[in-house]
């Protein structure tokens, strides 16, 4: 039979008719826009059951204890942990997202090396192995190590393969805990600052952020919010003194603007106001001290730190009001500081009777070594990396054959950063246990990658800052990625190849030898709680008044302009960099694009001749940052604000390529008495670019 | 205009004089909402935030100068201004416990909401969510993930309201009448600060219930009458003074 | 067009009252099959459990419940299905002569992986169900269900079954064919009968995360 086209059209008429009253129309619309809801490359949600581990933070500097949420075998968040005693139910910028930081794109996967041309081709374990065993057996003791790791037992593992390779060349990462131990040493004590922040009812910060990066941030945090309930007066009165209204600043009842690196100046003209009032102490050389403290009149000090002396007199007024005054002594941006200031704070407190009394300065049992041969915690806080590196850039020092870097980031965290980069360059063989591909691990030839502080065994012994001596463990609650191996089993083994006897055999023995030193239960630590001392050293000890009026005379800046750096955590710390959800955190006018915002009050604005959103190049003889200009009022005048933790070179495109690194412009000093290094007092020169 | 009203209204009271700032509510909001992480987060923008920390200055010079931070959930209004725009009720205020809800897939994405919100509260993805490769293993199961092209906001962690009942069910408890701390939003527990306090707000009970009626409580915005259930305390009056529109020489609330 | 008019159409056609319509109703029945027989079959695509598992061995057999598997959480989520370390409690030797348990244990147990179950009733990810309010408790307050008649509202009834049904899955949107819609959640939720008595209101948040 013949279709004509009448009989089609018909067909077509009919199939339409019927077409309508089936369901391909209506299901097929229905379903399309359910299947536009679900795009494959948009991920889905992956239910299971929640459990929660209590551990503490490796990554975080502030140590703070958290509770991580696991969903079947996936941590998905990192919560506060209410029973920790440096967490006390909060949790700090930076380790809140640790969980997400597992799957950083910065993370090293299997081992690095460096091939001829320079780029980094990926080897096995065993070529890693062998090539690390060979340069560290052929460098003959001509070796360096260098921890960024402050509070861990790993410390004790490396400083003992570095001294029976014959090397007494271990250090940490410069921080705050080695100008205190310097200043310990000079007052004749033992044992480590503590710091009863949670006691005391008037806390004057000199310099140390208290409320954001110093010492173990989170719990000082908690103290503060104990302080002061909704609505009402606080319990306690936060005093800070520093060159920029930062975060601690915004939390303080009082911001007392002083210039950046006069912390020590300030402390003793608040000592010589006490004294005068009466304040006395027991100590041996308190009236060398008091002599000390006489030519600190509020009309020098105001002239030294820049400080109101209306504004000092009510300050030292206050602490002597006080039931239970203390008194913190640090840098805005967590080092550089020198022995001096710190000396100058605890004589303040001293002069208040605050030494080892509740809500006071206390002096903190610190526990031994545990490793053969590893060197004590004092003998660690004793070296100076910087000076070290300054050593060998005047020739003074040979450079090492080879240089090992633990969890580091020297070529990016250390004063003059491109000077410091250039000292490695002059060493023929670096390796790095990293986590993060950054930017020391860019100029070594062998990069050893390691598990994150959640895929790991790890420990923390009283971090600096904290009230107590304590000790936590850090417990692995995610798997470990296939290429990754934990530092302390491969030092250990690797020390062994290398004939050295540690007296060890695996590193779980190193952290229960640990936990014995410190007097804790090691089942219990292992089920996640925290072991707290409240035993403090008994002590008489001095001023260190020789000591410290060698080390408080300030030096003139270079340049017409100081520099402050500003320290946030949630920009990340050197180890981590910009943290991929941290990035949002970042305040518009602290960075736009890749270009670095610095802030400037008005008045030193005008005196530019500047406006904001204007380019201006910050410079001195270290070096050179170019940025835009901020306007904001809480910058003392001829001060410069500037955001540290940017201007990475490495890492990921969360961090790399973002404003410029402050530490460029840091320069290097040295403490005279201490020799301690230093570079708190920047100066610059700023030009119209 | 009728204020909605509920036998339960969730709540905050910020204290502004403790929050110092420091971004650990924004992070943890974004993990927790599993907001996407972006590569040049400087272009606020595109940037999905649903809580944001602003900072105040009492616009007086160095060495007068002070400095406040005000972290901006969604303020959870009364009678919400996005409510009534949105042409496909997308959005709607209408459950127990008075949260503005927002319905991704039934969003077409128009942003009438958008302009309706006195306060930025809501974000359109111009961008799909890209996380880095391995990154969407730490997403939580409890806030779905949205596409490109639709409206999303803060929703007081509603997940978490859900799971509290739920418990309360599972424990043999009333779900209605959940105690002080069942249910807390994400930021509001990571605050080290303790700045953020959520509860319900018609339970006297909670603590937000006496918060909100503080004298140095004030909400933003207020003479706009849109009713929020986020309540902002400073003993500070130039904060006080910024939260609102006054006149110079008006006395500011409280 | 002139032409067309002088030879009207093929002179065999007869022009009768139906025969000009069949062509219409040919395409009727046509459309007809294609959507109501054809379509479906093209729409889903049928698949089977990964593991061949009878709920009637484990019910009887072992003498299991319910809520052996299917249970709440002490936190109030609802554990859905069992994992296989769960399984493995039981299931680490062979306990029968089933070539299929061997299987399992050997490709599942003894790796420790999930088994891929495919969900009749799996919501997408902007639903949220609580299992925990749903209970015989808030609806036996009228109704009369038993647990299974309050279960099978929703989801197939297993329980007796040795062979688990087939799984239709909409190609286009990758969801099971008995995934409920919105509107069979409104059978309770949008009744105002159910208001007052139960928490079963109709707002948006009440079932959207």
């Amino acid at each position: 039979m013949a279709v004509d086209r009448r009989g089609f059209l018909k067909f077509v008429a009919g199939v339409s008719a019927g077409v309508m009253v089936t369901p391909i129309p209506w299901k097929l619309l229905d379903d399309a826009s359910i299947w536009t809801q679900n795009w494959p490359w948009i991920p889905s949600n992956v239910d299971g059951a929640s459990t929660y581990v209590s551990t503490v933070s490796k990554l975080c500097p502030s140590c703070v204890g958290m509770k991580v949420r696991l969903v079947g075998d996936r941590p998905v968040r990192v919560l506060p942990d209410d029973n920790h005693p440096l967490s006390k139910g909060g949790i700090s910028s930076l380790a809140v997202a640790e969980a997400q930081m597992l799957h950083s794109p910065a993370r090293v996967k299997r081992p690095l090396k460096r091939a001829a041309d320079g780029a980094y081709v990926a080897i096995s374990w065993e070529e890693a192995d062998a090539l690390l065993a060979e340069k560290l057996a052929a460098a003959k003791g001509s070796l360096a190590c260098v921890s960024g790791d402050e509070t861990g037992s790993i410390n004790d593992v490396l400083s003992a393969m570095t001294g029976k390779a014959g090397s007494s060349n271990f250090y940490l990462m410069p921080s705050e805990a080695q100008p205190a131990a310097k200043a310990v040493a000079a007052m004749g004590g033992e044992g480590q600052l503590g710091y009863d922040i949670e006691n005391s009812d008037y806390v004057l910060a000199i310099g140390a952020n208290i409320l954001e990066s110093w010492g173990t941030v989170i719990r000082n945090r908690a103290a503060f919010k104990a302080t002061r309930p909704h609505g009402e007066e606080p319990a306690a009165t936060f005093v800070f003194a520093g060159p920029v209204q930062n975060n601690t600043a915004a939390g303080a009842d009082q911001w007392v603007p002083i210039k950046a690196g006069t912390e020590g100046a300030f402390a003793l003209g608040i000592a010589h106001l006490l004294i005068k009032a009466g304040a006395t102490a027991d100590a041996a050389d308190f009236s060398a001290f008091a002599r000390l403290a006489g030519t600190f009149t509020p009309a020098k000090v105001a002239e030294l730190t820049g400080v109101n002396e209306d504004q000092l007199k009510d300050v030292a007024k206050a602490l002597l009001k006080a039931r239970r005054p203390l008194v913190i002594t640090g840098s805005e941006f967590g080092q550089g500081t020198g022995a001096a200031s710190v000396l100058a704070g605890v004589a303040v407190n001293m002069l208040l009777g605050g030494l080892n009394r509740k809500g006071g300065l206390k002096l903190l049992p610190v526990a031994g070594p545990v490793v053969d041969g590893a060197m004590t915690r004092a003998e660690m806080l004793g070296k100076d990396f910087v000076a070290y590196m300054s050593r060998i850039n005047a020739g003074k020092d040979k450079a090492p054959a080879a240089m090992v870097f633990y969890e580091a980031n020297p070529a990016y965290a250390l004063p003059q950063a491109a000077k410091m980069a250039e000292v490695l360059a002059k060493v023929p063989f670096k390796a790095t246990f990293t986590t993060f591909l950054d930017e020391t691990a860019m100029l070594c030839d062998l990069v050893l990658p390691v598990p994150m502080g959640l895929e790991r065994l790890d420990d923390v012994a009283t971090p600096y800052g904290s009230g107590q001596a304590l000790y936590c463990l850090a417990r692995p609650v995610a798997p470990m990625p296939a290429h990754v191996k934990p530092a302390g089993d491969y030092i250990i083994a690797l020390a062994g190849k290398l004939g050295m006897d540690l007296g060890v055999g695996t590193w779980e023995e190193v952290l229960q030898a640990k936990a014995r030193a410190m007097g804790a239960d090691w089942d219990s630590l292992m089920d996640g709680n925290v072991h707290v001392s409240s035993s403090t050293v008994n002590a008489q000890p001095a001023f260190g008044a020789g000591m410290l009026q060698k080390g408080i005379a300030t030096k003139a800046a270079e340049g017409d302009y100081a520099i402050a750096p500003v320290h946030k955590l949630n920009v990340g710390t050197a180890k981590t960099a910009i943290p991929p959800y941290n990035n949002k955190t970042i305040r518009r006018w602290e960075l736009q694009g890749k270009e670095l915002y610095v802030a400037m009050n008005g008045a030193t604005a005008r005196k530019l001749g500047v406006m904001k959103h204007d380019k201006i190049v910050v410079s001195n003889k270290s070096g050179s940052i170019s940025a835009r200009v901020n306007i904001f009022e809480g910058v003392m005048n001829d001060t410069v604000a500037v955001l540290m933790g940017l201007g990475h070179t490495a890492f990921d495109q969360f961090s790399k390529g973002k404003g410029e690194n402050v530490m460029q412009l840091l320069t290097v000093g040295f403490e005279s008495g201490t020799g301690l290094s230093v570079w708190n007092m920047a100066g610059a020169t700023i030009s119209k670019a | 205009m009728e204020i909605k009203e509920f036998k339960v209204k969730w709540g905050m009271a910020i204290d502004l004089d403790k929050c110092t700032g420091c971004g650990a509510c924004m992070v943890a909001c974004q993990a927790e909402n599993n907001l996407a992480p972006i590569a040049d987060a400087s272009n606020k923008i595109k940037v999905m935030n649903w809580l944001v920390v602003y900072e105040l200055s009492n616009k007086k010079p160095f060495p007068e100068h002070d400095v406040a931070y005000l972290p901006r959930p969604c303020q959870q209004c009364g009678h919400p201004p996005c409510v009534s725009v949105c042409p496909v009720v997308a959005t709607d205020k209408n459950e127990e416990g008075g949260i503005v809800s927002q319905i991704y897939p039934r969003c077409i994405g128009c942003r009438y909401c958008m302009a309706a919100c006195p306060y930025h509260a809501r974000y359109f993805n111009w961008l799909d969510p890209v996380w880095p490769e391995g990154m969407e293993k730490a997403l939580t199961p409890d806030v779905s993930v949205r596409p490109r092209g639709v409206v999303e906001k803060c929703s007081f962690c509603h997940h978490r309201f859900m799971k509290a009942k739920d418990k309360a069910i599972a424990e043999g408890r009333d779900p209605e009448a959940l105690a002080d701390g069942d249910y807390v939003t994400s930021c509001a527990e990571a605050c080290p600060n303790g700045a953020i306090v959520f509860g319900d707000l018609n339970n006297p009970d909670h603590q937000v219930y006496h918060l909100s009626r503080s004298k140095y409580a004030s909400r933003l915005l207020e003479r706009l009458h849109a009713n929020t259930q986020v309540y902002y305390l400073s003993r500070r009056e130039w904060v006080r003074r910024q939260l609102d529109n006054y006149l110079d020489n008006e006395k500011v609330k409280g | 067009m002139a032409d067309r008019h002088l030879h009207p159409a093929n002179g065999n056609s007869a022009p009768s009252q139906f025969g000009g319509a069949a062509p219409f109703f040919v395409g009727l029945v046509v459309a007809l099959i294609l959507g109501w027989w054809a379509f479906p079959q093209m729409l889903f695509s049928q698949k089977h459990q990964p593991v061949r598992f009878s709920h009637k061995v484990h019910m009887e057999g072992a003498g299991m419940e319910c809520k052996s598997c299917h249970f709440l959480r002490e936190d109030g989520s609802y554990a859905g299905l069992p994992t296989t370390e769960s399984c493995a409690e039981c299931h680490s030797e062979p306990m029968g002569e089933d070539p299929e348990e061997a299987r399992f244990i050997e490709e599942y147990v003894n790796t420790g992986k999930e088994v891929e179950w495919l969900v009749y009733q799996k919501q997408p990810d902007n639903v949220f169900f609580s299992h925990a309010a749903h209970s015989v408790d808030s609806c036996n307050n009228c109704h009369e269900f038993t647990e299974t008649e309050l279960c099978s509202q929703c989801h197939p009834n297993v329980a007796e079954t040795d062979e688990a049904p087939v799984y239709y899955e909409n190609k286009l949107t990758k969801y099971s064919k008995q995934t409920m819609k919105m509107w069979r959640c409104e059978r309770c939720h949008a009744n105002p009968e159910h208001f007052g008595t139960t928490r079963s209101s109709n707002a948006c948040y009440v079932c959207h995360k």
